[in-house]
């Protein structure tokens, strides 16, 4: 007689993804308003300060929204008055989410954006735009870390990435 | 015959009975002992024995697969989840939302494959879904909580007269450890928010030292010792109805007041331990839970102090100096700075106040997420919409 003894099965305790594809901007040929979108964390607005003193010819909107949680409607109707948004900034878990989450908000809207996360918080910023449908969502990278350092240290990390800006705005 | 066996395969026991060596002295000898051995030579196997998994090995396979909390688990077999089904006011594949950061499916089957994983029993799935549902609305801000480098943990508080049919532990060690129904459905949120939602320490969880409060942080209000309306009856749910309320919230710190006996002092050394520089509140002023011992409370409520007189006090005192508050990571806002104060909370509805524990001088508070993470609390409703009366309604649908 031959006995058969069979383990029975685990189940995978994995969920699906649930996720719906979005279709992200392309940078406008012509630009002539750029917002910058400062979630308030330390030194973000020292980084779109620098970022947008380089953006010579090219009206500048600032627009504040909270860190840790989405921007209101207003505070994003204000960013969406750019052609092209760049937000900053994503240097811990929650603003990284919502620094990603409202650039996904503002690409619904037909707005280009360009957010900004320090280096220890970009491969968690990417996966969660693919997570969102957003996989190609233009994020730049920061050297880690930018809270409690001195002005002159983050304007110099913030320089670095203004050459990767010009070429994404296809600005000589 | 073989073709005859072949044709009933599922043996049946005529056949069975014509292949018996007794029945077969005129084949050979080799060809007889080969058919003896066997009750069916077409099938795989005469008996088929399930086995449960090894515990062990499961529990280091899905560890890991960075599945687990690195406890051992319960191997989630088909078998249990169809036991945790049955007290499901869904279908197995339903989806109750989606949750962040990996905008993983919360269905139904999931969360009861990780409810058996945290060791749940079956009758705990009600609680565990209804905790999952809190924690997918919008204004609970999963998103954040889950990536956050703060290290606030889900707080998950039952009312009603569930917390006696689960027999969760109300009293003496509430906050735990000890109890199967405290430990294991905290637990099984946070397993569900490893693999549902992705929220893995370092991956979709970013909290810079994690909390001990991630592991567990589940426990009921002592209704029958408080002097005041239970958490769920101020939120519009009648009082012999069950809810499950979920909150943002640090790990608790103790208030030890021994030597107070006014409601006045009592309160003084609480908001004198809330206000603190250094926790979300000081900067993102929102919730707060204050989890009064039964001896606090008697204290309070015989000076006289109802339930939203306490909640005021605390509203009022709890406050910190704004050079020391404004050090967070969002700016301050000056809204809730008043004579170079911050105040913690946002008005007195942000004072979550509930009655828990057993003997003693004790009231244990935990700051919260701040500003961007409201509680959600969630009634015991079967599909229909109506209150479930027990659990075991749930087996009624």
């Amino acid at each position: 007689m031959k006995v058969n003894v069979t383990e029975r099965e685990v189940m995978d305790p994995l969920a699906d993804f649930g996720g719906e594809k979005i279709d992200l901007n392309e940078i406008p040929p012509e630009i002539s308003k750029i917002s910058l979108f400062d979630n308030t964390k330390p030194n973000a607005d020292t980084i779109l300060e620098t970022i947008g003193s380089e953006l010579k010819g090219i009206d500048i909107i600032h627009s504040e929204k909270p860190a840790g949680c989405g921007a209101t409607d207003d505070q994003l109707k204000k960013a969406a008055q750019g052609n092209v948004s760049i937000l900053a900034l994503g240097d811990c878990g929650s603003c990284t989410t919502w620094v990603i989450l409202d650039a996904i908000r503002l690409e619904k809207e037909g707005v280009a954006t360009i957010s900004i996360c320090s280096h220890k918080f970009a491969s968690f910023a990417r996966n969660l735009a693919q997570a969102h449908g957003a996989e190609g969502l233009r994020i730049l990278e920061v050297i880690h870390p930018i809270a409690g350092r001195k002005m002159d240290e983050v304007v110099e990390k913030a320089i670095k990435i203004v050459p990767n800006i010009n070429k994404i705005l296809n600005i000589s | 015959m073989k073709q005859k066996i072949d044709k009933s395969c599922g043996c049946q026991i005529e056949d069975i009975l014509v292949e018996s060596p007794e029945k077969s002295k005129d084949k050979t000898s080799v060809e007889s002992e080969q058919k003896s051995d066997r009750l069916c030579p077409t099938s795989r196997q005469d008996i088929e024995i399930f086995v449960d998994p090894d515990v062990e090995k499961i529990s280091l396979d899905f560890y890991q697969k960075k599945y687990t909390d690195g406890l051992p688990i319960i191997p989630p077999t088909r078998e249990r989840l169809h036991k945790f089904y049955k007290y499901s006011a869904y279908e197995a594949q339903d989806v109750l939302n989606l949750l962040p950061p990996r905008q993983g499916k919360a269905t139904i089957e999931k969360i009861a494959i990780n409810g058996v994983m945290a060791g749940c029993l079956p009758l705990f799935m009600p609680v565990l879904e209804k905790a999952i549902l809190g924690l997918s609305d919008p204004k609970f801000n999963l998103d954040g909580v889950n990536a956050t480098t703060h290290p606030v943990a889900i707080c998950a508080l039952v009312n009603g007269p569930i917390t006696h049919e689960l027999e969760m532990n109300t009293g003496a060690g509430c906050l735990g450890p000890g109890n199967l129904a405290n430990a294991t459905i905290g637990r099984a949120i946070r397993l569900c928010l490893f693999n549902i939602a992705g929220a893995f320490p370092g991956i979709g969880d970013h909290a810079t030292m994690g909390s001990p409060a991630k592991y567990s942080y589940f426990f009921g209000e002592n209704e029958e010792e408080s002097p005041w309306e239970p958490l769920h009856v101020e939120r519009g749910f009648p009082k012999e109805s069950s809810a499950v309320t979920v909150m943002g919230m640090e790990t608790p710190h103790n208030v030890n007041d021994h030597r107070s006996n006014t409601a006045e002092d009592v309160l003084d050394t609480i908001v004198h331990t809330i206000s603190t520089a250094g926790c979300n509140n000081s900067h993102v002023p929102g919730e707060l839970l204050v989890i009064m011992s039964p001896e606090h409370a008697e204290t309070v409520d015989g000076g006289g102090w109802a339930k939203k007189d306490v909640k005021n006090y605390i509203h009022e005192n709890a406050i910190v100096p704004v050079e020391l508050g404004d050090r967070g990571g969002r700016r301050l806002d000056k809204k809730w700075v008043k004579n170079n104060m911050v105040s913690l909370t946002r008005s007195p509805d942000d004072v979550i106040l509930v009655v828990a524990g057993g003997p003693g001088r004790h009231t244990t508070v935990a700051h919260g997420f701040g500003t961007s993470c409201e509680s959600v609390t969630k009634g015991l409703v079967l599909k229909d919409g109506s209150f479930a009366g027990s659990v075991k309604d749930y087996l009624k649908k």
